[in-house]
């Protein structure tokens, strides 16, 4: 008798979770203003909205983005820590019905192809909730410019060494 | 014309003029210009690394300046000794504070040269990135200080050492000791033996200084600490420097 209670509850906190885990839908969209091409240095936006699909409050909510880079060989999670200062967003609560909306800007940092994906879990749920994959790809944007740095890299000393000869040959011409 | 213009002028005249001078500058922009081209030929930069070539150039304009500020103020005192030309300076009617302001307005002229010279490469290698403005602004903050004081700091051993061949060593070990935070990682500078040292450091302050400027992007008023030890630094480098040259006697 026990034993069949016990396996009641269990079963009771598993649909409680499952139901919690299903209560929560995350849809994420680029913004509008997101350049069409964008390289290194631009900055994007993406646009969630988190919304509570169940007859229960969501408490504890925390949703957050994470970074892939998909290049084929430099497969790999990014460390947003340069790319953006908006990291998470937290709600206390979220009601029945209720939506909450979010802004993730970040600042294109390396060049590549990525994946975004922004996450959501509540205190009491078990189970993930995903957005859909947003990708997009950052054009190489060249950081240190040959035809900048060459003139002065050259110009420079060869300034200084035309200097030195004018004084050279204005001594000679002195004595 | 006063004294002191007239020292200083002529101390920047033989930097900046003489083929001697201009040889110095020239060993200042071919240093420079091999980061450059080093820089160029590496296609795997981030914008972040960016902001880390700007930070770089500035650690390396500042030591570059340490080290050119040194030689002049030991030279100024030592090298005129040398040459049999301190005593007849010493003996002309300008004060001795006035001459020692024209030979500190010498290294600073130089150092102003100097920093004019690391405008345009800091400007060919981070106008694409982030805070170059910023970190140029805090090179004249920051290095300003700690290169001066390196400049006084020679004048001081200059004037307290016999010998400037003794002077210049002495100078270029504690420029070295100084410098190390450019070539010591994170780690070793975060153990308390390195973190005392960073704390009394001024390179270390001009360097944890550019660090939070120009990478982290805090704001250069931010920085008072590090400024106060760079303060601190010129101040008692200057004292040294003025004692040393009033005791100055041949």
């Amino acid at each position: 008798m026990k034993l069949a209670a016990l396996l009641l509850a269990i079963g009771f906190a598993l649909s409680a979770s499952a139901a919690s885990a299903a209560s929560l839908a995350v849809d994420l969209k680029p913004a509008g203003s997101n350049p069409p091409s964008p390289q290194m240095g631009d900055t994007l936006s993406f646009h969630t909205v988190i919304r509570n699909d169940a007859t229960t409050p969501v408490d504890g909510l925390i949703a957050w983005i994470s970074l892939v880079q998909i290049d084929k060989g430099k497969e790999q999670p990014v460390d947003l820590e340069d790319w953006s200062a908006h990291k998470a967003v937290t709600a206390p609560s979220l009601d029945p019905g209720n939506t909450l909306e979010t802004d993730w800007p970040m600042r294109l940092i390396q060049s590549g192809k990525y994946r975004v994906v922004v996450s959501a879990v509540s205190r009491n749920g078990t189970e993930l909730t995903a957005s859909p994959f947003a990708d997009f790809t950052v054009r190489q944007k060249p950081v240190v410019e040959s035809q900048r740095v060459l003139p002065v890299v050259i110009g420079l000393p060869l300034l200084i060494g035309g200097g030195m000869l004018w004084r050279r040959t204005g001594r000679r011409s002195g004595t | 014309m006063s004294a002191t213009s007239l020292i200083a002028r002529k101390e920047a005249g033989e930097l900046l003029l003489s083929l001697r001078g201009l040889a110095w500058l020239m060993a200042v922009a071919v240093a420079l210009s091999i980061f450059g081209l080093l820089l160029v030929s590496n296609t795997e930069l981030s914008l972040l690394d960016n902001a880390q070539v700007v930070y770089d150039m500035v650690g390396i304009v500042t030591a570059l300046g340490g080290l050119l500020a040194l030689v002049v103020g030991l030279d100024a005192v030592a090298g005129e000794r040398e040459r049999g030309s301190l005593v007849p300076l010493l003996l002309t009617p300008a004060s001795r504070d006035a001459i020692l302001a024209g030979k500190l307005g010498g290294v600073a002229i130089a150092w102003g040269v100097m920093y004019a010279l690391s405008l345009p490469y800091l400007w060919a290698v981070g106008s694409t990135g982030q805070n170059l403005w910023q970190g140029m602004l805090v090179l004249a903050l920051l290095g300003s200080p700690v290169v001066l004081g390196f400049g006084f700091f020679g004048m001081a051993l200059g004037a307290r050492l016999a010998s400037a061949r003794t002077g210049l060593l002495t100078g270029l070990i504690a420029l070295v000791l100084s410098v190390s935070p450019l070539l010591l990682g994170p780690s070793l500078r975060q153990s308390t033996i390195g973190g005392a040292f960073d704390a009394v450091n001024p390179f270390s302050a001009a360097v944890n200084a550019y660090d939070a400027v120009i990478i982290d992007s805090q704001t250069i008023l931010a920085q008072w600490p590090h400024i106060a030890v760079a303060i601190i630094w010129l101040i008692l480098a200057l004292w040294l420097a003025r004692s040393g040259f009033y005791r100055v006697v041949r």
